[in-house]
């Protein structure tokens, strides 16, 4: 027991310090992810949400080619693809060298691509939840399309995202292990390195495993708290 | 008319940046090596997040020989090839065994470590006393391995052997050993030598000098080698630096500096201090 401790504590020989920086770093590359996620599925739902058939069909394609491949893929694909893409640009244009793009970027925007695409659906659900009357309403007391949004509009939608937010947060979290592979040194290439480097790999992945299960459980209660907070005006309704 | 200030601004791009960065030959002064910091004792990182281990220490000598600078990435084990490739890194120093499956699509330096590959099996297991324990056999000699083979057959049939996927040890199972028990691939060697622990698997396969250190950490007492150790045929001619193909310059310096280590003894002592045996290729 006190091995264990000497093993993953703040001492010298303890691996905590890296421990704590990999979880904060699973925790900026996850936010990073979901907040590029939610810009992608904002446009992405607006698109599904448009009267014209060609953003609705370019979402439609979007949601259904990034729901449809692993995610592993797509971050191969941009780790190592869009690096010998840019090379090879940069080659052309007479520079020498490598042009790559760094494993927090590729990460980010991978997982945040794929997050966008469940947060998508997630929003035009929200959207199309909003009964109709509320617009109606706020339009015959003369409401500008800026103050219904605001005002009607937005925390409505909010409402009813919320919760399916929470499920997207949590898969963003646990997506962003798939990152270790570009070598970003977050919870779960730390653990690795920590068990290939002591041979300890009980200790190391159980502490990942907890690590991972602190970060869910808390941002469960934050999201949790936040649907609550969202539902005042649903009983004053 | 807009197309034509588009051309004439990408024209005019490309200009400067040829005329700012002239194409000339690469000379050698810094190079990145790539390595998975995750393999004790061949690479490995240190509580202070830096890494450490037999590639690390011959790395800086090496380096210093040849008067570059070498600088390691950390970098996840199924992305160094393509990573090389991509050109993120000039170099690979990570456990990587020379193989003309790899020798497709990369080079390699001269050897630098070279251990055999055997099984690990339970103390009390039934195959704790395997024929031919201990005995060195090439993949290459047919007759050899064939013999081998007939010697091992009664006491591996349909057991279940844990190895690493992508490694060269799976290569030899599925080449040699098919048929005759049943190969269980793992991400990572540690999973299965947690599984050998829990006995899910009889035996698992790695490299002599992976299993030093297999052994010499909590649990490994309950462990121990069995088996012929094999050399050669997919396993290759042992590690060597991973290198892009175009860079031949690269591969005549490390190779020249690889004989002076191996030569003065420099490359012997780091084996003893890593792997508490000589590794020093042949």
């Amino acid at each position: 027991m006190s091995s264990l401790i000497e093993l993953l504590g703040f001492g010298p020989q303890g691996w905590g310090h890296q421990l704590v920086l990999a979880m904060l770093m699973t925790l900026a590359v996850s936010a990073s992810a979901f907040a590029t996620g939610i810009c992608f599925g904002t446009l992405g739902a607006w698109a599904k949400s448009a009267h014209a058939a060609l953003p609705r069909r370019m979402a439609d394609g979007y949601t259904t080619v990034v729901r449809g491949v692993p995610d592993l893929l797509v971050i191969y694909l941009f780790y190592f693809g869009g690096s010998s893409a840019l090379s090879a640009i940069a080659h052309a244009l007479g520079n020498q060298g490598f042009f790559g793009l760094n494993g927090f970027l590729v990460g980010t925007l991978a997982v945040g691509l794929v997050s966008g695409a469940y947060q998508t659906e997630v929003l035009r659900g929200a959207f199309n939840a909003i009964p109709h009357g509320e617009i109606d309403a706020a339009r015959a007391v003369g409401m500008s399309g800026w103050l219904m949004l605001r005002r009607v509009v937005a925390p409505r939608l909010l409402h009813y995202a919320l919760p399916g937010m929470g499920n997207v947060w949590q898969q963003v979290l646990k997506e962003s292990a798939l990152i270790s592979v570009t070598g970003l040194v977050e919870i779960m290439r730390q653990v690795h390195i920590g068990a290939g480097s002591t041979r300890r790999p009980f200790e190391f992945y159980i502490t990942g495993f907890f690590l991972y299960l602190i970060l869910t459980t808390l941002s469960g209660a934050l999201f949790r708290a936040a649907e609550q907070r969202s539902a005042r005006s649903e009983r004053r309704a | 008319m807009k197309a034509m200030t588009l051309l004439g601004a990408a024209a005019a791009v490309a200009l400067t940046a040829v005329l700012a960065a002239p194409v000339q030959a690469k000379e050698w002064k810094k190079v990145v090596i790539a390595t998975e910091g995750a393999f004790a004792p061949y690479n490995l990182v240190r509580p202070d997040g830096k890494l450490d281990g037999y590639e690390i220490e011959l790395a800086a000598d090496l380096c210093g020989r040849l008067k570059i600078e070498c600088t390691f990435i950390a970098t996840d084990w199924n992305s160094v090839i393509p990573g090389l490739q991509a050109g993120k890194f000039d170099a690979i120093m990570s456990g990587m065994s020379i193989t003309p499956k790899r020798l497709e699509v990369i080079d390699f330096s001269l050897p630098y470590a070279q251990s055999g590959s055997t099984f690990a099996v339970m103390k009390d297991s039934p195959l704790a006393k395997m024929p031919d324990t201990g005995k060195r056999v090439s993949l290459d000699d047919k007759a050899a391995t064939d013999t081998v083979l007939k010697d091992l057959a009664p006491a591996l049939k349909g057991r279940i052997v844990g190895v690493q996927v992508s490694t060269i040890q799976a290569d030899v199972l599925n080449m040699f050993f098919k048929g005759l028990v049943e190969v269980r691939t793992y991400g990572k060697t540690e999973e299965h030598d947690l599984d050998l622990a829990a006995r899910r698997v009889d035996a698992v396969m790695s490299s002599t000098n992976y299993f030093v250190s297999t052994l010499s950490k909590p649990g490994g007492e309950l462990m121990q080698l069995s088996g012929p150790i094999f050399v050669g045929g997919p396993l290759g001619a042992g590690s060597g630096i991973g290198l892009r193909k175009a860079d031949t310059d690269l591969k005549d310096m490390f190779n020249k500096a690889i004989k002076e280590a191996k030569a003065d003894g420099t490359m012997k002592t780091l084996a003893i201090k890593w792997f508490k045996n000589d590794v020093t290729p042949e």
